[in-house]
C-alpha cells in the first residue's frame, strides 16, 4: 500500500515533465535553466528575465556551483534551453560540465551564453566548441574611439555602441532596431571554417580589443569588423545558440540608458538593447524562424493519386506545404526561394517553387529521360530560419516495349519489303504446286 | 550559496567600475521611473499588505506624485484585516504599517480589539519575530489611534526577554532554540527594542540601554568591506529559508539603528566612515530590478537621510569627462543620498595625478567656487599642468559650520577619476616610398588626415614604405594615443595590422617589404591602406583610408604559408541556387517522309517484276486437283497460308506476340493437316504419272 502511494506520488511528480516536454508540434522552449554567478543578477537583469517569463517561459534560476545541477534525469532532458549568465564560473556544480553542455546542444536544445571581462576558461571553452573564439588576452575589452556612447561618466570608450546588425527578419524581427545597441565586454571572432556561425552584431571598423589600461606594443589580435559582439549559431539539428561577450548587454542598466553615439546628433531615450535582446531571445527559443514542411505530394499531371513509380518523360506536379511557427500557432510561410530537386546522385532538375501565399508551394516538370531511383528533395536553408531538409524516394522506369513509337515512316520500306515478299511467297506457293 | 557573496562582489565591482571607480551618484529620476515600473498594482491593488506598504513607502520616500491610486483598495483590505479577529500579529503589523501611509480610518472598537490582542501576543511571544510583530503593531497603533494610553505593562520584563536572544558578537538569534545568529535578526531586534522603549510607561533601566549600545558597536565591528570601500552586513550562510542577501540584511540593521537612535537620548558613537560606507553600498547597487530589493535600498537610504546620528553627504560629479578644447569647467555637487542640498560647505581640489603614475600631485590645492543657484561647486579653469589624459583628482569637503559636523558625515578625501579630452593637432603627415639600399625617396605624398585621401602608390619587395605624422595636445605637448594602427588590406581581404610607434611628437612606421613578403603570403596586388588613431582623451579620433599601394612581390616558393581562410559572407551562402533543367536526349535524325515513301514504292517493284515474269512464262493452274476432296484440301491449305500471312499483318498492326503465337499454333496444326493431305495427293498424282 505504501509503495503504491509512493508510486502515485512519483507519477504525479512526473506529470509536469510529461506535460511540458518538447513537442515538435509547438517548438517553442518551455523550460529554461538559468545559471547565475549570484542571485543578485536576477534583480539587475530583471527586465530581460521578466520579458522571458511574460512570454510563457518557465525560468529555473540556479547558482552555477549548485551541487544539484543536472540537465537530465533517467535519460530525459529536464530543460529545453540553457542560459549561462555566470561568466566567472571555473567549474559547474553537480553533473554539469563542458561535455554535458555540448551534449545538451547536440541533442537539439538551445543555449544563451554571456561572458564578460571575468570570463573563465570553462565559458571560453564552451564558446570555442560552438565555433566562437573569445580574445585570449583576459584583460582585453572592446574599445572603440569612434563609435562609443557619449556619457558623462564613461571616459574609457569601452561602453561602445553598434548598429551593424545582421540583415535578417528571422533573427531580429520585423521591427527595425532604431537606437544603437550598447555593449561593454570582450570581443570574439567567429571561426572562418565554421559555416554555421553568424555575426549578428559586429563592431565598427575602428574597434579593437585591448586592455585599456596598458600600452599597446603589438597589434591586437582582433580589430575592426572582424570583432563580433553577438554571434548566433544554428546547428544542423536546429539547436540555436547565442554567444556574446557582454553580460551587461542584458542588464537593466544598459536597457534603460539613454544613448547618443559619438559624432552623431541623434539622441535616443533608450538604447536598442531591450528590443535587441528580446527579439534575439525569441529567435533562440524558437518563437520565430522555425519552419515545418508537411504534405509533400507529387502527382502525374491529370491524375489524382500519387503513383508508386514514374516513367521517363512523364509530366508531374510536385507540392509541399511550409509553415512557420509564430510562437503560438503555425502560420503560412511565404517566400519565393524554396526549391525542389529531382535528385539521383546529383540534381537532374532543380526548380524554384511558386507559392499561393497560403503556405502551399508547387511546381511541375517533366521527369528526365534517365531511369533509376530518384528523390524529391527540398533542402531549404535561409538566413535565420530553421533548415528544412526532406526527401522522398521515387523510382523512374524506362518505356515498356509497347510504349515506343510504332509505324515509323522511316521503317516503311522494310515493312513494304516484308509484305511484298509475303505476297510473292503466297502466289509462288500456289503456282509452284499447280503449274503444269 | 557561499559563492553568491563573491558573485555579488564581482557584480558590484562591475557596477562600480561602470560608475567610475569610487564615484557614487545620488538617487535620481531614473529611480523614480523605475519605482513606477516595479510597483505596478495588479487590478488596482497589490498582492499583499506587505507589498502595499513597500510600494506606498517607496512612493512616499521618493516623493512620487503621479503614483497609481491604490488607496481605496488598500483601505479596504486594511479594514478587513484589522476588523477580523483571526488576523495574526504579522498581518496586523503590515496592515498598520500600510495604514500609517494610506491613513485610512480605523474604527474605535477595532483598534481597541487590536490593542488587547497585540498585548496578549506580546505576553505569549516566544520568538524574536513574535515580539517584532506584536510590539511593532502596538507602536504603530499608538501613532494612529486616538487612544493615548497605550503602553506595555511590563516593559522591563519584555525588554529583557527580547535581549535574551542577543549573542556576544552583536548578532541575534531568531528564537532560543535556534543557535544561528544573524545580523538581519539584529536589525529586527533593535527595532523591537526601540518600540518597547517608546511604549514603556516609565523610564527603562539605563544599564539595559547601555549594554544594547555596546552590542551595536560590536555589530558594527563585524561589518564587511568590498574593495571599493563600500561596507555592508551579511549573514553567514544558513541552509534554511531565513538567509537574506547583504542588501536586506544591511537594510534591516539600518532600520533598527534609526529606530533605536530615535528613542534614546544617548550618543551612539558610530564611526562616521562606516555610515558612509553603508551609504555608498546602497548607492553602488544602482537601480535594482526587483521590487523587494528596490524597497530595501530606498528604505535604507531614507533611514540614512533622516536619522539623528549622522547624515552622510555624497560627493558626485555631473560629468567626469571634461573637454579641454570646449573649456568645460570642473563641477562638483555635494548632496545627501537623495540629492537634497547639503549645509554650507566648501569643496577643495587638493590633488590630482595622472592615473597609473605615482608622481606627486600636479595641481595645487584650491577651493571650488560655490554657485547658490545650481548648487554646484565649480572650478572654471583647469590648472595649466593638466593636459589631456586620465587623472585622479582628490577632493576635500569641509563643513563651514562646526555644528553641522555633529549631524552630517563627509568623507575626508574623495578620489575621483577624471578624463580630460581635447582636440589633438595632427601635422606633417606624409607617406613615402623609399629605395631600400640608398634610402632615396622614390615617391612622396602629403596626406591630410582630417580629410579625404587617395594616395596611389606602387612598390616592389625591394622598397620600403614610410608613413609619418605628428600629434600634439592642445597644450602643445607630445601625445601618445592608445590606438595608432596602420592596416593594409589585400584584395583577397587578408589584413595586416601594424602599430605605429613614436618618439616624442613624431610618429613613424617603416615597412620594409623585403622582410614582410612571408607575412604578406607573397600576395601581389592592390593593398588598401587605412590609418586609425584613437584615444580615450582624443576628441577627434580618426579612421581614414589613405589610398592604396600596388605591391609587386616575388612568386611564392612551394613551401610558403597559405593565407588563412576568410569568412564567407553569410548572405551569399544562403541565397537560392541556380535552377537546373534536364536536357533530354535529342530524338534521332530521320530521313524525310517522302524518301521513305519513295523507297516503300521501290520495294513493291520486285513483286511487280515477279508477277510480270510469271505472266510472261505463261503459268497455269492445270495441276489443280479436280476431285472435290483434294480440291477442298488444296483450297484450305492455301487459305491457311494466307491466314498465317494475314496474321503477320495483324501482328504488325495490333496484336502482341502471345496472341499471335496462340493463333499461329492453331493455324500451324491446321496447315500441317491440310498441307499433308494436299501434298500427298500431289505426290501420289505425280508418281502415278511417272509410272504411267
Amino acid at each position: 500500500m505504501r509503495s503504491l502511494s509512493f508510486f502515485f506520488v512519483f507519477l504525479l511528480s512526473l506529470f509536469p515533465i510529461l506535460c511540458f516536454s518538447f513537442n515538435p508540434e509547438s517548438p517553442t522552449d518551455r523550460r529554461v535553466l538559468v545559471l547565475l554567478d549570484d542571485f543578485s543578477l536576477k534583480s539587475s537583469h530583471s527586465i530581460f528575465f521578466n520579458s522571458l517569463k511574460s512570454r510563457g517561459l518557465n525560468l529555473d534560476f540556479k547558482l552555477s556551483d549548485d551541487p544539484s545541477l543536472s540537465l537530465q534525469r533517467y535519460g530525459q532532458y529536464l530543460y529545453d534551453a540553457l542560459i549561462i549568465f555566470s561568466p566567472s564560473t571555473e567549474k559547474f556544480g553537480g553533473s554539469l560540465d563542458l561535455a554535458a553542455v555540448i551534449d545538451f546542444v547536440d541533442s537539439g536544445h538551445d543555449l544563451i551564453l554571456a561572458a564578460d571581462s571575468t570570463a573563465s576558461d570553462l565559458i571560453k571553452n564552451i564558446a570555442t566548441e560552438c565555433g566562437v573564439d573569445f580574445d585570449e588576452d583576459s584583460s582585453a575589452m572592446v574599445i572603440d574611439h569612434k563609435s562609443y556612447a557619449i556619457s558623462g561618466t564613461e571616459g574609457e570608450h569601452t561602453l561602445i555602441v553598434s548598429d551593424d546588425f545582421i540583415q535578417s527578419d528571422a533573427i531580429l524581427g520585423e521591427t527595425k532596431i532604431e537606437a544603437p545597441v550598447l555593449f561593454k565586454g570582450i570581443a570574439h571572432s567567429v571561426n572562418a571554417a565554421n559555416s554555421l556561425v553568424l555575426k549578428v552584431l559586429s563592431a565598427s571598423p575602428s574597434a579593437y580589443s585591448a586592455n585599456p589600461e596598458s600600452k599597446l606594443l603589438s597589434p591586437p589580435l582582433l580589430t575592426g569588423s572582424a570583432i563580433s559582439l553577438v554571434s548566433v549559431v544554428q546547428a544542423r539539428n536546429n539547436a540555436r545558440i547565442m554567444i556574446t561577450g557582454s553580460l551587461d548587454l542584458f542588464s537593466n542598466r544598459l536597457l534603460r540608458t539613454a544613448v547618443q553615439k559619438s559624432g552623431s546628433q541623434d539622441k535616443y531615450d533608450k538604447s536598442g538593447n531591450e528590443l535587441f535582446v528580446t527579439e534575439i531571445s525569441k529567435w533562440v527559443f524558437h518563437e520565430r524562424g522555425h519552419l515545418k514542411a508537411v504534405n509533400l505530394r507529387h502527382l502525374r499531371v491529370g491524375e489524382t493519386d500519387e503513383p508508386a513509380m514514374y516513367r521517363i518523360k512523364d509530366d508531374l506536379k510536385f507540392s509541399v506545404e511550409i509553415y512557420e511557427w509564430s510562437g503560438k500557432s503555425w502560420e503560412p510561410y511565404v517566400a519565393d526561394d524554396v526549391q525542389v530537386q529531382f535528385y539521383m546522385m546529383s540534381p537532374y532538375v532543380l526548380k524554384t517553387l511558386s507559392t499561393n501565399g497560403k503556405g502551399l508551394y508547387h511546381a511541375s516538370f517533366k521527369v528526365p529521360d534517365v531511369y533509376g531511383v530518384f528523390q524529391f528533395k527540398v533542402d531549404y536553408h535561409r538566413l535565420g530560419y530553421a533548415s528544412l531538409s526532406l526527401s522522398k524516394q521515387i523510382p523512374v522506369r524506362p518505356f515498356r516495349h509497347n510504349e515506343y513509337e510504332r509505324f515509323i515512316t522511316t521503317a516503311f520500306p522494310y515493312y513494304g519489303a516484308s509484305f511484298t515478299m509475303m505476297a510473292g511467297f503466297f502466289i509462288f506457293s500456289i503456282l509452284f504446286l499447280y503449274n503444269k | 550559496m557561499a559563492r553568491s557573496l563573491a558573485g555579488f562582489l564581482v557584480l558590484l565591482l562591475v557596477v562600480s567600475i561602470c560608475e567610475g571607480a569610487s564615484l557614487f551618484q545620488p538617487i535620481s529620476d531614473s529611480h523614480r521611473s523605475a519605482a513606477l515600473e516595479l510597483f505596478t498594482p495588479d487590478h488596482g491593488s497589490f498582492k499583499s499588505l506587505e507589498e502595499t506598504y513597500e510600494a506606498l513607502r517607496t512612493f512616499q520616500i521618493l516623493g512620487i506624485e503621479k503614483k497609481p491610486d491604490v488607496t481605496a483598495a488598500a483601505c479596504h483590505s486594511i479594514s478587513e484585516t484589522v476588523g477580523s479577529s483571526s488576523s495574526s500579529p504579522k498581518d496586523l503589523f503590515y496592515a498598520l504599517k500600510a495604514n500609517s501611509i494610506a491613513e485610512c480610518k480605523i474604527h474605535e472598537k477595532a483598534s481597541k480589539d487590536i490593542i488587547s490582542s497585540l498585548n496578549a501576543a506580546v505576553r505569549g511571544a516566544s520568538s524574536l519575530l513574535d515580539f517584532y510583530y506584536s510590539v511593532g503593531g502596538l507602536v504603530l497603533i499608538k501613532g494612529q489611534s486616538s487612544e493615548a494610553d497605550i503602553h506595555l505593562a511590563d516593559a522591563d520584563g519584555v525588554f529583557r526577554s527580547v535581549k535574551a536572544f542577543s549573542q556576544s558578537d552583536g548578532r541575534w538569534r531568531y528564537s532560543s532554540n535556534n543557535p544561528e545568529s544573524s545580523a538581519f535578526a539584529a536589525g529586527i531586534a533593535l527595532e523591537t527594542l526601540s518600540g518597547i522603549v517608546s511604549l514603556a510607561s516609565s523610564e527603562l533601566d539605563q544599564s539595559l540601554i547601555n549594554t544594547l549600545m555596546n552590542d551595536i558597536s560590536k555589530l558594527f565591528d563585524s561589518i564587511e568591506k568590498y574593495d571599493d570601500g563600500t561596507l555592508y552586513f551579511n549573514d553567514k550562510l544558513v541552509d534554511g529559508h531565513e538567509y537574506q542577501g547583504p542588501l536586506s540584511t544591511a537594510s534591516s540593521v539600518l532600520r533598527g539603528l534609526t529606530a533605536f537612535a530615535a528613542v534614546t537620548t544617548g550618543n551612539l558613537n558610530l564611526p562616521e566612515d562606516k555610515i558612509l560606507g553603508l551609504a555608498k553600498f546602497f548607492l553602488g547597487i544602482g537601480v535594482p530590478g526587483d521590487a523587494k530589493d528596490f524597497f530595501y535600498q530606498i528604505d535604507a537610504l531614507a533611514c540614512l537621510e533622516s536619522n539623528r546620528v549622522s547624515i552622510p553627504l555624497i560627493l558626485s560629479l555631473p560629468s567626469t569627462v571634461l573637454s579641454l578644447t570646449k573649456k568645460d569647467s570642473l563641477k562638483v555637487r555635494v548632496t545627501t543620498v537623495f540629492g537634497s542640498n547639503a549645509p554650507p560647505l566648501t569643496v577643495k581640489l587638493v590633488g590630482g595625478s595622472s592615473s597609473g603614475s605615482k608622481d606627486a600631485s600636479l595641481v595645487e590645492s584650491q577651493e571650488l567656487k560655490f554657485d547658490q543657484g545650481s548648487g554646484l561647486h565649480t572650478l572654471n579653469d583647469l590648472p595649466k599642468s593638466i593636459d589631456v589624459g586620465s587623472y585622479t583628482f582628490v577632493f576635500e569637503v569641509v563643513l563651514q559650520e562646526p555644528e553641522d559636523g555633529k549631524v552630517y558625515v563627509t568623507e575626508s578625501q574623495t578620489k575621483v577619476p577624471i578624463f580630460i579630452t581635447g582636440l589633438i593637432k595632427i601635422e606633417n603627415s606624409e607617406i613615402v616610398i623609399l629605395d631600400s639600399d640608398l634610402g632615396s625617396i622614390e615617391s612622396q605624398k602629403k596626406l591630410d588626415l582630417a580629410g579625404k585621401n587617395a594616395a596611389s602608390l606602387s612598390a616592389n619587395h625591394l622598397q620600403k614604405l614610410r608613413l609619418s605624422f605628428q600629434l600634439s595636445t592642445p597644450r602643445g605637448r607630445a601625445f601618445k594615443p592608445h590606438q595608432a594602427f596602420l592596416k593594409l588590406r589585400h584584395e583577397s581581404k587578408v589584413e595586416h595590422i601594424f602599430v605605429v610607434g613614436n618618439s616624442g611628437k613624431q610618429f613613424e612606421i617603416v615597412l620594409n617589404f623585403l622582410g614582410l613578403v612571408e607575412k604578406f603570403f607573397y600576395l601581389t596586388g592592390k593593398y588598401d591602406m587605412e590609418l586609425t588613431v584613437g584615444d580615450a582623451a582624443m576628441e577627434n579620433s580618426l579612421l581614414v583610408a589613405i589610398g592604396h599601394i600596388e605591391l609587386d612581390l616575388p612568386e611564392a616558393p612551394e613551401k610558403a604559408p597559405r593565407p588563412p581562410p576568410q569568412p564567407v559572407d553569410p548572405y551569399s551562402r544562403y541565397g537560392p541556387k541556380a535552377e537546373i533543367t534536364h536536357i533530354f536526349r535529342a530524338p534521332e535524325k530521320r530521313p524525310p517522309q517522302e524518301l521513305s515513301l519513295a523507297f516503300l514504292g521501290l520495294t513493291i517493284l520486285p513483286l511487280l517484276g515477279f508477277l510480270i515474269g510469271l505472266l510472261r512464262l505463261g503459268v497455269n493452274m492445270k495441276n489443280f486437283p479436280t476431285k472435290p476432296v483434294p480440291a477442298t484440301f488444296a483450297v484450305l491449305f492455301h487459305v491457311g497460308i494466307g491466314a498465317v500471312l494475314l496474321l503477320y499483318v495483324f501482328f504488325w498492326l495490333k496484336l502482341d506476340l502471345f496472341q499471335t503465337l496462340k493463333v499461329l499454333g492453331f493455324l500451324g496444326v491446321f496447315l500441317v493437316f491440310v498441307g499433308h493431305g494436299t501434298l500427298s495427293h500431289l505426290a501420289a498424282a505425280s508418281a502415278k504419272l511417272k509410272s504411267a
